[in-house]
């Protein structure tokens, strides 16, 4: 009799002609929180699915408990206390907590809600978690990372003995993350197992017990999280090569300045924002979420509309106030969220990486099926994006490739200017590090970025000068050497470091 | 091989549900009624009491893809008509009426698409609104009546709708065709028509791409105010006459049943043209075989929106199974 809650052992699975899973191993102890990594399209979804009854495996057995079962008889996976929490939080924004967290399991007197027992439960799960919310509170209230911690209160309530989180930390910032971690802390400490599938890989070595590496539908690599553990050595297993974060960044020639903001502000979002990016310089914007950055820059691209304060784009004084204004002032934008603001889902890959430049493909009026093919062609080379047939839908693309389609569309239109928000949210290690050198690049040849990010090391990766906001104010400006974690974490919540002050209201003049 | 072919005639099967809801319903009606229904003369009727629908619902179909909807198309039908016919009375000029009346369904159908985009009204009430004003107004300047086609210019006016080419195929069809071919173009290979597409399927995603996407909707509207004018013009030479009561009545029901039975989404994004001419003549089929069979004139439209009900029901089977 071993420890082990669960094993999978020899699991096949193929769609079609392709296999997917070539007869993979995994276990997961009792009580552990255990990483399941890999870079996208490698079969971990796949493995999740056929745990939690989703998927039928071809070949191989999962035993819970000690015992072989069949996962796909229907309800099995809530009976084995097996529990899945997807990407996309299904949480209704306009329903409360307690509302959310019986959704589809009601509790009822006679044929009325009963709220009363409801609440109770609620409460007595946000207090097992450790949390201090009123239940009665509206999801959409609610902040990133509590989000979250409904949907592992949605898994405690069917009494789930495993969890499966699929990358619960990409939309957080590291504050929320530390508030989900210690959540699964104390979860842990309950004999609750957890297996965490994520892309962010010094979050794993901070909580996770035990790890097991896929790549091509095949484990490479598995074992206990200990002292030598070290993200290089996990990067490494799962690309399957050496990999270096250092030579990234690459020093350049700074021009003119291209934007300026003079303060600028929007009602309660951001006030008094001074800020400028120079020609080929690559600059970043952090703080924690809801800093009001992303308003920020939807401000400056033209979609909030009105605003306090002055744009300067090559010195000259714009009023933004829609978004083909600035495309046509060399400015694009690549939002947060792919799938909601980046991708247009019913159009191919094609048709996405047009659709801002379309004017520029059309002969006598009509879209030229030739130009419009060779500016594609350009970008699938330019970019390595790995897609069999353009003319399928943006849909079919994994993650990291549908996000260098929405890069492509940024940069089809010749920008002097690229904005980018959150680039490589759900994006894997190897299409993140493509991601950053195609930023150096074009720095090169001049083109400014700005990057807003929640993650230091992105910025630390790429950027030549950082601004730091906390709420809706910038409180904190670093060049290259100033930039550290530890820097940015004390102004994002709220702390003054004397000498960033110093060298802000120096350039304020 | 054998495979790949397979499944090209599956995919094109759901990507051509009314076609061959079509095929399926002209199946039928040969083997119940064949020697009526293939009849030169009753098919050419079929493709000719479609047509001004069929026209209405090119606008329709865009309109539904950007993710909108027009419920004004009817009465818009009707006061562009009195206008045209109110013109042509009074100054004898059949440009000038045509003029006057396309205004009227550019300018109105602007104004719907400004009062959506611009002040983000939900396109149903926008349009169930205007469908009132443009009805109402109608009929208290034409006293709840009609007004017909008089004076020098009117043979010709008539003739716009009443000529017959070689003889045999009504000019109307041909109106319906060169308007299809045209907004077919329009939709699948100009940038405007990739915006409406994008706009109905992400709209904040289209307007981060730097696209107008304000512009976009009240050009739509627009294209089908004019269109919606177009098919008053031709109504109203083909009947010499206009009603403000019952001209227009439901069309904008058919208009959408047409866009819908071809395959448009009503979530907006995806839809064709070609699937929206399918539409309206597998409506057009349904009304001739009631006809031609002697169902009872209540139940026809009960049986019509049985079988809108089952096309749409087989598109959603099939587009799941892919």
């Amino acid at each position: 009799m071993n420890n082990y809650i669960i094993e999978m052992q020899g699991i096949k699975k193929s769609f079609g002609p392709n296999l997917v899973l070539k007869s993979v191993d995994f276990a997961l102890k009792a009580g552990s929180i255990h990483a399941l990594l890999g870079e996208n399209g490698t079969g971990k979804s796949t493995l999740m699915n056929i745990l939690s009854g989703i998927l039928p495996c071809d070949e191989g057995e999962i035993i819970i408990n000690g015992e072989s079962r069949n996962m796909m008889i229907p309800g099995i996976a809530d009976a084995m206390g097996i529990a899945f929490i997807h990407q996309e939080l299904a949480l209704i924004n306009d329903l409360s907590v307690t509302e959310n967290l019986f959704l589809g399991s009601e509790k009822k007197r006679g044929i009325f809600l009963d709220k009363k027992k409801m609440t109770e439960k609620s409460e007595e799960i946000l207090a097992r978690m450790n949390v201090n919310i009123n239940p009665a509170t509206l999801v959409c209230d609610l902040n990133a990372s509590y989000k979250q911690i409904i949907e592992i209160g949605k898994a405690l309530l069917k009494d789930a003995k495993v969890i499966i989180m699929d990358e619960p930390t990409t939309s957080l910032t590291d504050v929320e993350i530390g508030q989900v971690f210690r959540i699964m802390k104390t979860l842990k400490e309950q004999g609750v197992s957890m297996i965490f599938i994520s892309h962010k890989l010094n979050e794993v070595i901070e909580i996770c017990d035990s790890y097991t590496v896929m790549r091509d539908g095949e484990v490479v690599s598995k074992g206990e999280v200990t002292e030598e553990t070290t993200e290089h050595m996990l990067a490494k297993h799962m690309v399957g090569k050496e990999l270096s974060y250092n030579d990234i960044y690459k020093a350049r020639d700074i021009g003119e300045t291209v934007l300026e903001l003079k303060a600028l502000e929007r009602s309660r979002e951001f006030r008094n924002i001074n800020l400028y990016v120079k020609k080929g310089e690559v600059i970043g914007v952090t703080g924690l979420l809801g800093d009001g950055r992303s308003e920020l820059f939807e401000t400056v691209f033209g979609i909030k509309g009105k605003y306090g304060g002055e744009i300067y784009v090559n010195g000259k004084l714009v009023k933004m106030t829609y978004t083909s204004l600035a495309q046509d002032l060399g400015i694009s934008y690549v939002p947060r969220n792919r799938k909601e603001n980046g991708i247009i889902k019913d159009l191919s890959v094609a048709e996405n990486m047009s659709l801002p430049i379309l004017k520029k493909l059309k002969k006598s009026g009509l879209i030229n099926r030739k130009m419009e093919k060779e500016f594609n062609d350009n970008y699938v080379n330019n970019l390595n994006i790995k897609v069999s047939d353009l003319q399928n839908l943006i849909t079919s693309l994994s993650g990291g490739n549908q996000q260098k389609v929405v890069l492509a569309k940024a940069l089809g239109t010749n920008p002097q200017l690229v904005i980018l928000d959150n680039p490589t949210q759900g994006v894997d290690i190897g299409a993140k590090l493509e991601i950053y050198s195609i930023i150096m690049k074009l720095a090169k040849q001049g083109v400014s970025f700005i990057i807003l990010s929640s993650e230091a090391q992105e910025i630390f990766m790429t950027c030549d000068r950082t601004y730091v906001m906390f709420h809706g104010e910038i409180r904190g400006e670093f060049s290259r050497s100033e930039i550290s974690e530890e820097n940015i974490m004390c102004v994002a919540t709220g702390g003054t470091l004397d000498n960033s002050i110093n060298s802000y209201t120096e350039e304020m003049g | 091989m054998n495979v790949e072919k397979k499944l090209n005639v599956k995919k094109f099967i759901s990507g051509n549900s009314a076609l061959v809801a079509l095929i399926f319903l002209f199946i039928i009606t040969v083997m119940l009624n064949g020697s009526t229904f293939l009849n030169a003369r009753n098919v050419l009727n079929i493709f000719l009491n479609n047509s001004i629908v069929g026209i209405i619902a090119l606008g329709m179909t865009l309109i539904i893809i950007t993710g909108g909807i027009d419920l004004s198309v009817g009465s818009q039908l009707a006061a562009s008509g009195l206008i045209a016919i109110s013109v042509l009375n009074a100054t004898n000029n059949i440009l000038l009426s045509i003029l006057a009346a396309a205004a009227f369904g550019v300018l109105t159908g602007a104004l719907t698409g400004v009062l959506i985009a611009r002040f983000n009204i939900p396109p149903f009430i926008v349009t169930l609104g205007t469908m009132s004003i443009y009805r109402s107004v109608s009929q208290h300047f034409f006293n709840g009546g009609g007004i017909r086609v008089e004076g020098s210019a009117k043979d010709a006016f008539i003739a716009i709708s009443n000529t017959k080419l070689g003889g045999t195929v009504s000019v109307i069809i041909l109106y319906w065709l060169v308007l299809s071919v045209i907004i077919a173009i329009f939709a699948s290979r100009t940038p405007t028509g990739r915006h409406i597409y994008a706009v109905g399927s992400n709209e904040k995603a289209t307007l981060l791409s730097g696209i107008n996407v304000n512009r976009i909707k009240i050009i739509t509207y627009s294209i089908s105010g004019l269109l919606v004018s177009m098919a008053a013009i031709i109504e109203a030479a083909r009947l010499g006459s206009m009603n403000s009561a019952s001209s227009g009545s439901s069309y904008e029901m058919d208009a959408i049943a047409a866009a819908v039975i071809g395959g448009t989404s009503m979530s907006g994004g995806r839809g064709k043209i070609i699937g929206t001419i399918f539409g309206a003549l597998t409506l057009g089929i349904i009304n001739n075989m009631m006809n031609l069979l002697g169902v009872p004139t209540f139940l026809v439209s009960a049986i019509k929106g049985l079988i809108i009900i089952v096309a749409v029901l087989l598109q959603t089977v099939l587009n799941k199974k892919e």
